[in-house]
Formats: C-alpha cells, sequence, structure tokens
C-alpha cells in the first residue's frame, strides 16, 4: 500500500509541476514572504531616522481644513527650530513632544523588536505569519485545482482502470499537496531567509541584544505546515463532493472568510458564540500558528485545543473525502479543469 | 488470481442489474465472454453497454447481480492491471503531450516500459505529434491516443468503446485492421460499437443488447446463419407454399413480393428442391438470402442500430 502511495505520488508530481498554475501560486508565496521582509526592513529604518512617528489628530487637522500628516520625534526632540512645525499649533506640538517623550523610554524595546523583523531568525515567524492567510488560500486552490481536473478532463475513469485503486489514488494526492506544501514554506523561508540576511547588512543593529532563537523559526515553520493540512483536507472534501475544481475552489476561499465574518458577526451579538468559534476550522488555525511567536501568543491551552480540533477536522473531513471518492460511480468529463 | 484456460470464459455475469433511482441501466444481464478473439457488444445508443464496461472495470458500483473477470470478482486492482481500456471518449491531461500522458499511465499502472510508448506512438500513427499537447490533438488523434493508451503493458484484455469514432475513413480501416490483429494470440477484445458493418468485419461472437437487457449473444457465424434463407421462385408458387410448410428442413416459408421466401439451413437446400421435385413443381429461382449484422440487429430489436428508435 505505501510502496503503490509513493509511486502513484511520483506521479502526481509528474503532472503537478508540469502546470503552470504551481509555479505561479509559489511566485506568490514567494513574494508575500518579501514583501514582509522589506516591509519590515523600510519600517525598520523608519523608526531610526524618525525616531518614531505621531500622528496628528486627525480632528485637529479636518478643523483647519488640513489633509491628516503624520510628525517625527526626532525632529519635535531635536530642539532645533527649524525642524520643528510650524503649521500646527504649539500646544498641539507640546502635546505630541510628551508623547514623544513617553516613547523614547520604550525606544531600545521598539528598535530591538523591529530589528528581529528584519533579520534572522526573527524575520521568519513573522513573514510566515504575514503568509499564513495567503497560504491558506493558495494551497486550497492547488488542492481543488489538483483534485478537481480529473473530474473536468474525465481523466479519473482513464486513471482508476489502470488499477491504481481509489484509496491510493487519492491518497497520493493528498500526501503530494501536504509534501508541497511543506516543501513550498521551505522555499519561501529560504527565499525569506536570503533577503533577511541582505536587510541585516544594510541596517544598523540596535544595541539591545536580540531575542529571537533559531528553535522559535523552526516551530514557526512546523506549525505553518500543519495549519495547512485541515485546509487540504477541507478543499478535497468539497472538491470531490462537487466533483468540480471550481467549486472547490470557491467553496474552499468562501469558507475561509465566511468563517470569519460569522464569527465576528455572531460573537457581538451572542457571548457564548466565542466558545463555539473556539471549535471552528479557521479559528482554530489563527490560535494554532498564533503561539508560533507572531501575532498574539496563544495560551498553551488554547495551543493544545487548537491542535486536537484541527486533528479532529482532519480526520474527519479525509475520511469524508476518501469515503465520497471510494462510493461514487465515475462518470465522464464535466468540464473545465 | 485465477487464470484463465483455453475455452474459459474471461468474463462472466449473472443476473448484473446497475439502476439509477427508476431507470435500469443493465437488467439482470447475463454476458458470457470466451477467450480470445474480438466479442462484439452491441446496441443503441443508451443501451448500457457503456454501464457494463463501467461495471466490469470497477468505475460503477452494481446494484445486484455477479460479474467475473479471469474469474475474480470484478474491480481488484490485480486484475484490472490485467486489462486495457478505452471507455467513451478517450480522456487525458490536456496541458501534457500525448508521449508524456501515456509515460504517466504507463507510470500509474505499471505497464511496460519506455520503448513501448514509442513502439505503441507509431503503431496508431502518432509518432510525429507525440510531443504535442493533447489540447491541441483533433479527434481522430484522441482516440488514436485512447487506444495507443489501452494497448500499454499488452493487457490480456481489452476494452474499445466506439473506437472508430473521429477517424476518417483510412483510419477507419487501418483501426479495423489492427483490432484484428489484436484479438488473434489469445488476447481478448471486447469491441463495444453501433457501426454493425464495422463490427461484422472484425468480431468472432457478439452479444446484442437493448434498453440495458440481453437479447442474444453468440458466435457471429451461428447467429447470422440461424436463419438462413432464400428467394425461392416456382411453377407453382401456391402448391410450392403448401407442400413446403410440411418440409422437416424448412423452418419457415412466406410469400413475398410474389415469390417464396424460405428459411432453411443451406445445407438442407436439396431437401427442399427434392421435395418440389417429387410433387411435379420445378424451381426456376433460388437466391440465398445473406444476413448482415445490421439486418440481423434490426430484426431481434427491433430498433435502429445508430439512433436506439424503434422501426415502425
Amino acid at each position: 500500500m505505501i510502496g503503490t502511495v509513493a509511486n502513484l505520488a511520483r506521479w502526481e508530481w509528474f503532472k503537478l509541476r508540469r502546470r503552470w498554475m504551481l509555479w505561479i501560486l509559489l511566485a506568490f508565496a514567494i513574494l508575500f514572504g518579501q514583501l514582509a521582509v522589506w516591509g519590515s526592513f523600510f519600517s525598520y529604518q523608519n523608526l531610526v531616522s524618525t525616531g518614531g512617528e505621531l500622528t496628528v489628530p486627525a480632528s485637529l487637522q479636518s478643523q483647519q481644513g488640513r489633509p491628516p500628516r503624520t510628525v517625527s520625534c526626532n525632529d519635535l526632540l531635536s530642539g532645533d527650530p527649524a525642524r520643528q512645525p510650524s503649521d500646527l499649533d504649539p500646544s498641539v506640538v507640546d502635546g505630541l513632544r510628551a508623547q514623544c517623550r513617553q516613547q523614547l523610554a520604550t525606544q531600545p524595546q521598539r528598535l530591538q523588536r523591529a530589528y528581529e523583523n528584519v533579520t534572522l531568525p526573527g524575520s521568519i515567524p513573522l513573514a510566515l505569519g504575514t503568509l499564513q492567510t495567503l497560504g491558506l488560500i493558495l494551497i486550497a486552490v492547488l488542492t481543488a485545482s489538483a483534485i478537481g481536473i480529473d473530474y473536468g478532463a474525465g481523466t479519473l475513469r482513464s486513471v482508476l482502470v489502470q488499477g491504481t485503486g481509489r484509496w491510493p489514488y487519492l491518497g497520493a494526492k493528498l500526501v503530494t499537496l501536504v509534501v508541497l506544501a511543506g516543501l513550498a514554506l521551505l522555499a519561501a523561508t529560504a527565499t525569506i531567509a536570503i533577503s533577511s540576511s541582505v536587510a541585516e547588512r544594510l541596517v544598523t543593529a540596535p544595541a539591545a541584544a536580540s531575542s529571537a532563537t533559531w528553535s522559535a523559526a523552526g516551530v514557526a515553520i512546523w506549525k505553518a505546515w500543519l495549519s495547512l493540512i485541515p485546509y487540504i483536507t477541507l478543499t478535497a472534501f468539497v472538491t470531490v463532493l462537487a466533483r468540480s475544481s471550481a467549486a472547490g475552489m470557491a467553496i474552499g476561499l468562501g469558507y475561509y472568510f465566511a468563517e470569519q465574518i460569522l464569527v465576528a458577526l455572531l460573537s457581538n451579538f451572542f457571548s457564548w458564540f466565542t466558545t463555539v468559534a473556539d471549535y471552528l476550522p479557521v479559528h482554530s488555525i489563527a490560535a494554532w500558528t498564533g503561539g508560533s511567536g507572531f501575532g498574539a501568543p496563544a495560551a498553551p491551552a488554547d495551543l493544545a485545543h487548537a491542535g486536537f480540533v484541527l486533528v479532529g477536522y482532519t480526520l474527519a473531513l479525509g475520511a469524508l473525502a476518501f469515503w465520497t471518492f471510494h462510493r461514487r460511480d465515475v462518470q465522464g468529463a464535466t468540464g473545465g479543469g | 488470481m485465477s487464470d484463465v484456460a483455453a475455452g474459459e470464459l474471461v468474463i462472466e455475469t449473472d443476473g448484473l442489474t446497475k439502476r439509477y433511482g427508476d431507470v435500469v441501466a443493465i437488467d439482470h444481464l447475463s454476458l458470457h465472454v470466451p477467450k480470445g478473439g474480438v466479442f462484439g457488444f452491441l446496441g443503441p445508443n443508451g443501451s448500457g453497454k457503456t454501464t457494463t464496461m463501467g461495471v466490469l472495470l470497477g468505475l460503477v458500483q452494481r446494484t445486484s447481480g455477479e460479474a467475473r473477470i479471469f474469474g475474480d470478482p470484478v474491480g481488484h486492482a490485480a486484475t484490472l492491471r490485467r486489462i486495457g481500456a478505452m471507455v467513451e471518449t478517450p480522456t487525458f491531461y490536456p496541458y501534457l503531450s500525448g508521449r508524456a500522458n501515456l509515460r504517466y499511465f504507463q507510470g500509474i499502472g505499471h505497464r511496460g516500459t519506455a520503448a513501448d510508448i514509442d513502439r505503441l506512438l507509431d503503431l496508431v500513427d502518432l509518432g510525429k505529434r507525440a510531443d504535442s499537447k493533447f489540447a491541441t490533438y483533433s479527434l481522430g488523434m484522441k482516440q488514436r491516443l485512447g487506444i495507443a493508451c489501452a494497448l500499454l503493458g499488452d493487457p490480456e484484455l481489452v476494452f474499445l468503446d466506439e473506437p472508430t469514432n473521429g477517424l476518417d475513413p483510412a483510419g477507419v480501416v487501418e483501426v479495423r485492421e489492427l483490432i484484428r490483429d489484436l484479438g488473434r494470440g489469445g488476447r481478448t477484445i471486447v469491441l463495444s460499437s453501433h457501426l454493425l458493418a464495422e463490427t461484422e468485419l472484425v468480431c468472432d461472437h457478439v452479444a446484442v443488447l437493448s434498453r440495458g437487457k440481453l437479447i442474444v449473444q453468440g458466435a457471429m457465424k451461428e447467429l447470422l446463419h440461424a436463419k438462413d434463407s432464400f428467394w425461392l421462385g416456382t411453377t407453382d408458387d401456391a402448391a410450392a407454399l403448401t407442400l413446403l410448410s410440411a418440409v422437416p428442413a424448412v423452418e419457415h416459408v412466406v410469400a413475398s413480393d410474389g415469390e417464396l421466401v424460405v428459411t432453411a439451413p443451406p445445407a438442407r437446400a436439396a431437401e427442399v428442391t427434392r421435395a418440389l421435385a417429387e410433387a411435379g413443381i420445378y424451381v426456376t429461382k433460388l437466391v440465398p438470402i445473406r444476413h448482415t449484422l445490421e439486418s440481423f440487429f434490426m430484426e431481434i430489436t427491433e430498433t435502429d442500430p445508430t439512433t436506439g428508435r424503434g422501426l415502425t
């Protein structure tokens, strides 16, 4: 059985690597990783050069018919009259200066955090956190396409008459997708690492020592990869059920946004719905990856709960996908791909 | 895994039934396909040919009944690896070339070696377009690739569903010759078609389906000659009609267009002429009526073989 699945997975890769879609999705993943790194780079540079920026209260600006603007703390605290904002009321400037003095106390920590986000290994958890949402969307598209093409082109019939067996064939597809998701994460991480190394040479390190660790980076990669698996099984089930890649993509992507809108909406109306939300897949994915070092850290108990929920969804949706795939009569091409 | 000895059946179904809700696609089908040669699986569109193939290939779940291939229940992976099949329109990955598609199906089914692919592509005359994407193929080329795919791994049993669809006349002749060649040497070809003239030229055995039911099956020659008849002209047709009705060799006799149509085995034609001569009635004309598969089909199914519509 394992040998059969391994052989089928090898030939699944033979098919997938010849599709433009795979490489375009990978390019998107890498691009978003790069955006995270270079976004952090410019953010750090800005923090160093301005000492932090404050936004002038919008109400004040609008009262005086001026567009929204920011002021640099370095300018405000420099004491140089030429660098002071001449267009603002002195009392407003005094207030902003006071805020800047408060911020100055935490400036070393802010610089350190910003520096960690630019350089290795701290840039990896941050970039993967940025990539997380896109990763779910990309893997949903790839999963629906890889499984749905056999319905659209009608090739499922040609495949099954070769004696592959239904379970091994679907199993090989899922294994290939899970492995590809991992490899794509590693590829994105590698490009993040290269960019971070370049960025590190372009910035000046702050005085405070970095607290980012390689183990946290490794955990972030591991959790990001695992968080994609429930979404692979969710999209696989929907695609098999609908016998269509288009339906798989639409429902796979739609669910991601629908759940978040639903949770946000119903949690405001019913307090008990926050408990229900703890058992929903996208919410659990957010809780699971939130504990990996990026975003708000989840408590260990939340992490375990999210992990159990995601394992449950993976097993249940995977079992449903296999059962449906096994039971259904195989028809001709449905069109599309 | 069972092996089928010479003279035994490679496909055997007993009471095979497939229902889609209230629609009965296959109705208690008991089919027997002998080993070797070309077996014609005939019937008008919608008669259940493709559904039966689907059940035999494990693509469609049967509602009831039994189906065995090589003596084993259908759907076993090991059994399927001894079978090649092209069911309905050939389906391949549109973004892969013809060669890459064959490599893929060869790889997943462990069917033969890389050298087989070139040989099969040449066999179906696709060598020059082997590296073009499948999406760019004409219907005839797709059909040829489907046949090549069905032959990967030199299978013992090959299902070909309407293999000449989309082929030009020269291509039809080539495929007909190919099918005839494939049926020699112990391999069994199950050929599903509604082109009865084509089927008659290549098949050794046939089964005829209509509305999911098996109408008849057997050796082609036996079926076509079972109702051998001839036009008979005599010096006294009215007396001959009465006389021949009592002759044991004559199964049926009827007056038609001023002549008699006599149904009797050709080997016993002498008995007919002798009986007439002894009664002083002399034969002026005796012309054998050759039954074609098409006429035989229309007679037993009372339907047009192409459209499946009833004959009025």
